[in-house]
């Protein structure tokens, strides 16, 4: 029982912040000092997410690690934390992505010490989402984890290679699109705009449900109003739903995304979207059972949408960064899709989809910033035969590209077939071929950018490139092994989700 | 134990010793350099200052004007802590050390004594002397550079503006004691539920000339170009200390007895908001002067804290009690590095901030603290304050000015981040770091623990807040 004394979630949470402050305050202009730092404390929070993974009790279920610090009593606001099975899940995505991320921006040249500080500090937020009860404690979090994102992208992100053309271009340049600026304004302000609404959400709630806290679990025990439900399920779908990258709201995504600097990529699209689709499981599905169930149409059919356009615009792309970014379009979209089909099967895909795909695309990212710091290119028309001269590279590539098509053995098909079977078992069974399709059209532009530029003939273009060095085949390793681990034996995740996403159901469609 | 009088009063007079104190000092300084003698009116306002720490609130009397009461009291701190801040900041410093230091500081002076009367007063007569006491002195600081062309004419703005304001307001103030027959405002706060017409187009008036106080749209046109034309550190001050008086001046006219019947405020007060938070932001877009950009951002402040008044409730008052004290230090301190880069640079353009966290980091990561704070981000002082107004606005169930004022903040986040862009992508057109005197640092060091421990830890400051608005209601 000593054990769990100690505040785990906090040291979780806290460890990279920590870090943060002493690569600012210690390492001045000794990099290595910064790169040990970090994955010091990273790898502390990896360590401790693995074992409260172990050690959640799945008989148990519910809410646990529990703890609690009072910060505004009379507004009841309180630090408060604990995991149930989603939650556990989504630290463990976050620990194993920061810790890769680590590894796979060790080649950051320039300020590399307030670029470690920062990445550390936005961490710190991401976890604070995840394991935070508060609601008002949980936004603090959101907001934290969302502003060091511009100065990352601004200072240490990669513009773009794409021209503007059309009639449209003077406005392209008036604003500068395809720039780094560019993106990190428009994300950050994308999800500021987004924030305002979760907000509103947030203090919907404390009012009608008159506890006078902001606790998830009081919030949980109150009844709300049905055209409250209603009205506040939306305001959480919208401002979740940015983040989650809800189209026709996720233009920030692709262009933040293909301008962030490795690291971030592999955290905003691996954790961060992940993090907006949570948002809706937890507060607007857990809190708002009634609203949830009146509007699961809408988010099922926007989520339909996603997958499809998604997947369509990737294939469109010849930016290596935007194919990978738009097929986080897509399986947002998927994870969405699979919440709101409202079934065991459905949710728990749904989950296991924002893991898998948060590794997976974690992988992506980490190998399209190598392929790109070696060939220094991301036009896919440019490369070709990198297979002969980086064989790690594009073996990893290709284990995430199939599982990103849903290939048996890996983790990307449990949660993909969790997902179909929970839209053919839902109310709106048509959401079953968007979905296929969405896999279907995925295998296409995965095979065809991994054949180009991998197996295919070798370019003429570029100079020669080489393969993985030291201590980017961490993060590779580590990525892949997570994939193909839990593509194996998916029940080591699927049995504490399952204890969470059952309740959770059972309160908006009946035991 | 002192006589009640005097003991209510204790801090006026505490002042008006140190105002005679510089007026005679004044007589015995020569030469360019004055520093000396903004040295002793720092002296005493911080000994006043500490004097209002040791002061405990004293019941109110019926019917007396004067009132030392926790509200007061918790302005009249404010006022003297911005006040020790703006002076420090000066120290060394032209104007307010130069030639002319005597003179300047006695200025400033007369209008804090009329700011601290102000946040007693409960009778409209005293009242409108303390703001006018207050107002006066600040028409000449203005133009204090008098040698400049736009000092003369930001002056002569501020002043035409000003005085119709204060027209407006006694013409205000002279329809209330008509209707209510009294100038006490508890009286008048009894009148209101009978609500004749002539005693509400009475406090529309007041409310319209307080408006220009504190700067809410349409009222805010002498705003930018007054701070852009005077002395930086006088307008971190001007940008504050006011404001916070008129803000103590509405919840004394229009809280102070009423109960739950201040409702009837509440849309006048939410439509001031919104077009304020609107018009502040949207404008504040295409400044390229710093302090202009700034002007504009307090502008859209201002409608924040008018959210907390439009729920008008205990909670909302003591939530821009909270936003004041947030926003002395945010905004202060933004000022303060503007004049920190110009008086390097000569420069206040946004271009002058270029480059700023290479060439001097740790000025750059202050800005950037002010910066986060005003636009309000967590785990600095700004995000409690609008997260606190907008919570007590929503247990009004006011959720749409709400969702209005979080989507603007998106605006506002855009332009403190065009400047944070200067700073810390954008390369510096010249190297060396910007060097800064020691008092000015001071300052700036005050400014960034202050929005710092406040967002960190805000939970006194907030139940000091609450404790001292309940009574109004």
């Amino acid at each position: 029982m000593d054990a769990l004394r100690v505040p785990v979630l906090s040291v979780i949470t806290w460890s990279p912040f920590v870090g943060a402050l002493l690569i600012m305050f210690t390492a001045r202009r000794r990099p290595l000092a910064v790169r040990l730092i970090a994955v010091v404390t990273t790898g502390v929070s990896l360590l401790l997410s693995l074992w409260i993974w172990v050690a959640y009790d799945p008989e148990a279920a519910g809410f646990q690690f529990y703890e609690k610090v009072a910060l505004v009593p009379p507004l009841g606001i309180a630090y408060e934390l604990a995991v149930d099975g989603i939650s556990l899940l989504l630290v463990l995505l976050t620990a194993i992505i920061i810790f890769a991320g680590v590894f796979a921006s060790w080649t950051v040249a320039v300020r590399s010490q307030e670029f470690y500080a920062l990445l550390l500090a936005l961490v710190t937020g991401v976890f604070g989402v995840f394991v935070s009860l508060d609601l008002l404690v949980f936004f603090l979090f959101y907001e934290l984890a969302v502003l060091p994102m511009y100065l990352l992208i601004g200072v240490w992100g990669s513009s773009g290679e794409v021209r503007p053309r059309g009639i449209f271009a003077w406005a392209y340049r008036a604003t500068g699109v395809g720039t780094k600026e560019y993106a990190a304004m428009k994300l950050t302000l994308y999800l500021l705009f987004g924030s305002a609404f979760i907000l509103v959400g947030i203090f919907a709630l404390w009012v009608h449900a008159g506890a006078g806290s902001f606790s998830y679990l009081d919030l949980e025990a109150a009844q709300f109003a049905p055209g409250v439900q209603r009205w506040a399920f939306l305001a959480f779908y919208l401002g979740f739903g940015i983040l989650a990258g809800i189209w026709p709201l996720h233009t920030w995504s692709p262009d933040g995304h293909a301008s962030a600097p490795t690291a971030v990529s592999m955290l905003h699209a691996g954790v961060l979207m992940k993090l907006g689709a949570y948002g809706i499981v937890r507060v607007g599905m857990g809190l708002l059972p009634e609203g949830a169930a009146e509007l699961v149409w809408l988010v099922g059919t926007v989520g339909s949408i996603n997958v499809v356009y998604g997947a369509f615009s990737a294939m469109a792309q010849t930016d290596l960064k935007y194919v990978i970014a738009y097929s986080s379009v897509s399986h947002m979209g998927l994870v969405l899709l699979g919440a709101a089909t409202l079934t065991e099967a459905g949710l728990n895909g749904s989950v296991f989809q924002m893991f898998a795909h948060g590794i997976m695309t974690g992988l992506f990212f980490a190998l399209v910033g190598l392929v790109y710091e070696k060939a220094h290119s991301r036009e896919i028309g440019k490369m070709g035969g990198f297979g002969k001269a980086m064989p790690g590279i594009a073996t990893a590539f290709t284990v995430g590209g199939l599982s990103s098509l849903g290939l048996p053995a890996t983790a990307g098909f449990v949660a993909e077939l969790l997902t179909f079977m929970g839209a053919w078992r839902s109310g709106h069974r048509w959401w079953l071929f968007p979905a296929v399709a969405g896999t279907f059209l995925t295998a296409v532009y995965v095979l065809r950018v991994a054949k180009q530029i991998f197996w295919g003939p070798a370019s003429p273009h570029l100079h020669p490139v080489e393969d993985a060095r030291g201590p980017e085949w961490v993060a590779l390793v580590l990525l892949v092994f997570v994939l193909v681990l839990f593509g194996m034996a998916p029940g080591l995740l699927l049995g504490p989700v399952d204890t969470a996403t059952v309740p959770l159901l059972s309160r908006i469609v009946g035991p | 134990m002192l006589p009640d009088p005097i003991a209510a009063g204790v801090l006026e007079l505490a002042l008006g010793a140190v105002l005679l104190l510089v007026f005679v000092l004044n007589f015995f300084a020569r030469g360019e350099d004055r520093r000396w003698l903004a040295g002793a009116a720092l002296g005493g306002v911080l000994a006043v200052g500490a004097l209002s720490l040791v002061v405990t609130p004293l019941p109110a009397r019926p019917g007396g004007m004067f009132v030392q009461d926790g509200l007061a009291l918790f302005a009249k701190r404010l006022f003297l802590g911005a006040t020790v801040i703006g002076l420090l900041a000066g120290l060394g410093a032209r104007p307010a050390s130069g030639r002319r230091a005597g003179e300047y500081h006695l200025l400033l002076l007369t209008s804090l004594l009329g700011m601290l009367v102000l946040a007693s007063a409960r009778d409209l007569v005293l009242l409108f002397v303390a703001f006018e006491l207050m107002s006066i002195p600040l028409y000449v600081l203005a133009g204090f550079l008098k040698r400049e062309a736009t000092a003369v004419e930001a002056s002569l703005k501020f002043f035409l503006v000003g005085s119709v304001s204060s027209a407006v307001l006694a013409y205000g103030l002279s329809f209330v004691y008509g209707a209510a027959r009294s100038t006490d405002l508890a009286k008048v706060a009894q009148a209101v539920p009978t609500a004749e017409p002539l005693l509400l187009l009475g406090l529309l008036a007041v409310l319209a000339g307080l408006a220009f106080k504190i700067a809410a749209f349409p009222f805010h046109m002498w705003v930018p170009d007054t701070y852009e034309a005077a002395s930086t550190p006088f307008v971190a001050w001007l940008s504050v200390a006011p404001k916070a008086a008129g803000f103590v001046v509405l919840f004394r006219v229009y809280f102070e007895g009423m109960g739950a019947r201040a409702e009837v405020w509440t849309p006048l007060a939410a439509g001031l908001a919104t077009l304020t938070i609107v018009a502040g932001n949207l404008m504040a877009l295409p400044q390229q002067n710093t302090k202009r950009l700034l002007a504009y951002s307090g502008v859209a402040h201002i409608g924040y804290m008018l959210v907390g008044f439009a729920a008008a409730s205990a909670s909302g008052t003591a939530m821009i009690l909270f936003y004041l004290v947030a926003y002395v230090f945010g905004n202060m301190g933004a000022f303060l590095v503007v004049e920190a880069v110009a008086r390097a640079e000569g420069s206040e353009a946004t271009a002058a901030l270029r480059g700023l966290a290479q060439r001097s980091p740790v000025l750059a990561l202050a800005m950037l603290l002010f910066l986060l704070s005003l636009g309000g981000i967590p785990f600095v002082a700004g995000f409690w304050a609008k997260l606190y107004v907008f919570w007590a606005a929503a247990s009004a169930g006011l959720y749409w000015l709400v969702l209005v004022g979080a989507i603007l903040t998106v605006v506002a986040l855009f332009y403190y981040l065009l400047l944070a862009k200067r700073m810390y992508i954008e390369a510096p057109e010249r190297t060396g770091p910007i060097r800064l005197s020691a008092p000015l640092m001071l300052a700036l060091v005050l400014c960034a623990l202050g929005v710092v421990a406040l967002g960190v830890y805000p939970k006194p400051v907030v139940m000091a807040a609450l404790r001292v608005a309940a009574p109004l209601f």
